[in-house]
């Protein structure tokens, strides 16, 4: 009993170690203007040939591991898109494409535009671009499945507070015409 | 032949865990030739096997109409595959020659189409009702020039058994051999149909009709059916050798079985360099292409039947 | 015979060889005037905010967080890489760099964030801030954006609401 579930545990390891090297996508457009469509044509195409890695272009969700999301979500296919979503075996992942799927994009505040994709389905991995290049979405999918490290990250400058000469109406003397400053060095 | 009986069982096993273990090869071969053709790099050889291994990890959706029908579907379309591996001599004898005769073979490869056509019943949608309906026109003009390939090599054999009429037997006539080579050429040019490839792959159309009747499944039922493809690739290009490419038979066991995997590789590279240079035939002029092949067909069986 | 033809095809198309360029161990030079992500130099901002006023997407959000203190945040979203910021802006302190490669699983990652001291006029020593909230709401160069929550505020409306920008549409989806 005990060997039989052993092999069953090692069985598993394998399939789940499997799902990195073999990626079924499905592709979903969900109301863009498709220049992140024609760009993930291009990664399908011999120069950038995404198939080495595995990937493969499926018709059928259900078939999919990995739904492709562009344009933002729309209030005329927000049912689809999470229809679709809902098709997919898991284990599953969503990766959003574009500027318009990542955060709303340059129509956001639209009549029929709701939000980003993530307003609607959970996403996993962000790849912005007005359209990404084609090798900005490999990119992308190398970092989901560990091929090389992420190169983005949050950056913030505080401007030391140094003490400079500040001048303030407190240290103003005098009346009228005769306004002189006496500096007074506070910080 | 006296062999005993488990021998005969073994061997049938033996060509079945043959066919297993070099079917996502194959296909691993077909994918890495198209995309050379294609002029790219192309997935790595053992790329099915890592797909069929992601495929089973996956959560299984029971879906569409008739879920039991879609498990039975599955199961039915490997078993038939598998089973004519157990009739159709692959390199040596045929392993269960006595458990039927070549028209059990011809029923088998049409049972193979019917699995396909309960699997898009089972799912029930529109796209998957368009896709057994082609499988179905298909199978209509394409088993018969399959059935008249075996009666050939049967008329000329003299006898059903599945050893004497399916080891070239279609060239055994005195002088000549017409109807062999009639149907040597019917053959080739329709057997890109038979194990579903370009140009004639109507009921998988991935563009067209979101693969058809295997829409609706997923995970362990899509590995399962992925694998009756690929296998069924292995199986017919067994049988054309067979049947066809029968020179170097007689050589000893080693060397004349590893001969006609060799041969069979090659079928595999033909339908491979077919499939990659070619575009995908509308249903109606596959039809009218394959009505064309019958009647030739036809004429090479009323040959045979007069002894040429 | 159409087939000769195609396998004369497929042998010329082998003579092409591979044309794959191998992506991520080797890349292609971008070509020049290439508009990546843009880098905000914060040495040489001034705190103008006309990138904020420029940017076609709204995303780049400014607020006084208090008489000096003015900050400006990028958030990476829904940028276009237009390069309208680039070029608005007078101290060229925003380049728009050839970087890419900017895919990441968490989307707050993209963002930059400057935190200035704004200096109060060397004249008559009053900063660019009325005293009072109302008049502060009339004044030209006031911003208060949410930076925290990230939401842009219209100054057109000079209501300091807890609405969201964009509306929250209800939708019922079975």
């Amino acid at each position: 009993m005990t060997s039989k579930s052993i092999s069953i545990e090692m069985l598993k390891n394998l399939c789940q170690k499997m799902f990195g090297r073999s990626l079924w996508v499905y592709h979903a457009n969900s109301g863009g203007c498709n220049g992140c469509d024609i760009e993930v044509l291009n990664v399908l195409t011999p120069f950038y040939d995404a198939e080495r890695f595995g990937i493969k272009l499926v018709g059928s969700p259900r078939h999919a591991d990995v739904m492709l999301c562009q344009g933002p979500a729309m209030r005329a296919t927000a049912k689809a898109l999470q229809r679709a979503y809902e098709a997919m075996p898991a284990p599953k992942l969503v990766f959003a494409i574009g500027s318009c799927a990542c955060g709303g994009g340059i129509w956001h505040d639209t009549y029929s535009v709701l939000g980003p994709v993530e307003k609607l389905l959970p996403v996993n991995f962000y790849i912005p671009g007005c359209p990404p290049r084609p090798e900005a979405i490999i990119y992308g999918v190398a970092v989901a499945v560990g091929l090389v490290d992420k190169k983005a990250a949050p950056v913030q400058f505080k401007q030391i507070e140094l003490p400079i000469p500040r001048y303030h109406p407190n240290d103003l003397r005098g009346r009228d015409e005769l306004v002189v400053y006496e500096k007074v060095d506070r910080v | 032949m006296n062999t005993p009986f488990l021998l005969q069982v073994l061997c049938g096993l033996g060509n079945a865990v043959l066919i297993l273990a070099l079917a996502p090869f194959c296909e691993g071969l077909l994918r890495k030739l198209t995309a050379r053709i294609q002029s790219r790099q192309g997935p790595p050889l053992r790329q099915p096997y890592y797909d069929l291994l992601k495929l089973l990890g996956k959560e299984d959706l029971e879906s569409g109409e008739v879920p039991g029908m879609q498990r039975f579907a599955v199961f039915l379309s490997l078993a038939v595959i598998l089973s004519l591996a157990f009739l159709i001599p692959m390199g040596f004898f045929a392993p269960l020659s006595g458990a039927g005769d070549v028209l059990l073979v011809v029923y088998l490869m049409a049972l193979s189409g019917i699995c396909t056509l309960l699997a898009g019943l089972a799912a029930g949608s529109t796209y998957s009702v368009l896709g057994i309906s082609r499988e179905m026109m298909t199978m209509i003009a394409l088993e018969p020039i399959l059935a008249i390939a075996i009666v050939v090599g049967a008329i000329h054999a003299g006898s059903f058994n599945l050893d004497a009429a399916l080891s070239g037997s279609v060239y055994r006539t005195q002088g000549i051999p017409w109807s062999g080579l009639i149907l040597l050429g019917v053959l080739l040019l329709s057997f890109q149909a038979f194990v579903q490839r370009v140009p004639f792959d109507i009921t998988e159309a991935e563009t067209e009709i979101m693969e058809g009747p295997l829409m609706e499944y997923s995970g362990p039922k899509l590995a399962l059916f992925k694998y009756a493809q690929m296998s069924k690739l292995l199986v017919y290009s067994a049988l054309f050798v067979s049947l066809f490419v029968p020179w170097g038979n007689r050589l000893p066991f080693p060397l004349g079985w590893a001969w006609f995997w060799f041969k069979v590789l090659g079928i595999v590279g033909l339908v491979t360099v077919i499939a990659a240079t070619h575009a995908r035939y509308r249903i109606d002029q596959a039809i009218r292409f394959f009505a064309g092949l019958l009647a030739v067909a036809l004429m090479a069986l009323i040959l045979a039947s007069y002894g040429y | 015979m159409s087939v000769l033809s195609k396998l004369k095809e497929a042998v010329i198309c082998l003579k092409a060889g591979r044309v794959t360029l191998p992506y991520p161990s080797e890349s292609r030079p971008v070509p020049a005037r290439f508009r990546g992500r843009p880098l905000f130099d914060p040495a040489k901002c001034i705190g103008c905010a006309g990138c904020a006023n420029n940017c076609p997407a709204r995303e780049i959000l400014v607020e006084d967080l208090c008489q000096e203190i003015r900050i400006i945040r990028y958030l990476g979203r829904r940028c276009t890489y237009c390069g309208r910021c680039a070029d608005v802006c007078p101290e060229k302190a925003i380049t728009m760099s050839p970087e890419f490669e900017n895919a990441t699983n968490h989307i707050g990652d993209i963002q930059q964030r400057i935190e200035l001291f704004m200096s109060t006029c060397q004249r008559c020593g009053r900063c660019f801030k009325e005293p009072g909230f109302l008049d502060q709401l009339k004044a030209k160069g006031y911003r208060f954006d949410d930076v925290q929550h990230e939401r842009w505020i219209l100054r057109s409306q000079a209501y300091l609401a807890t609405e969201p920008t964009v509306d929250d549409i209800k939708i019922d989806l079975d």
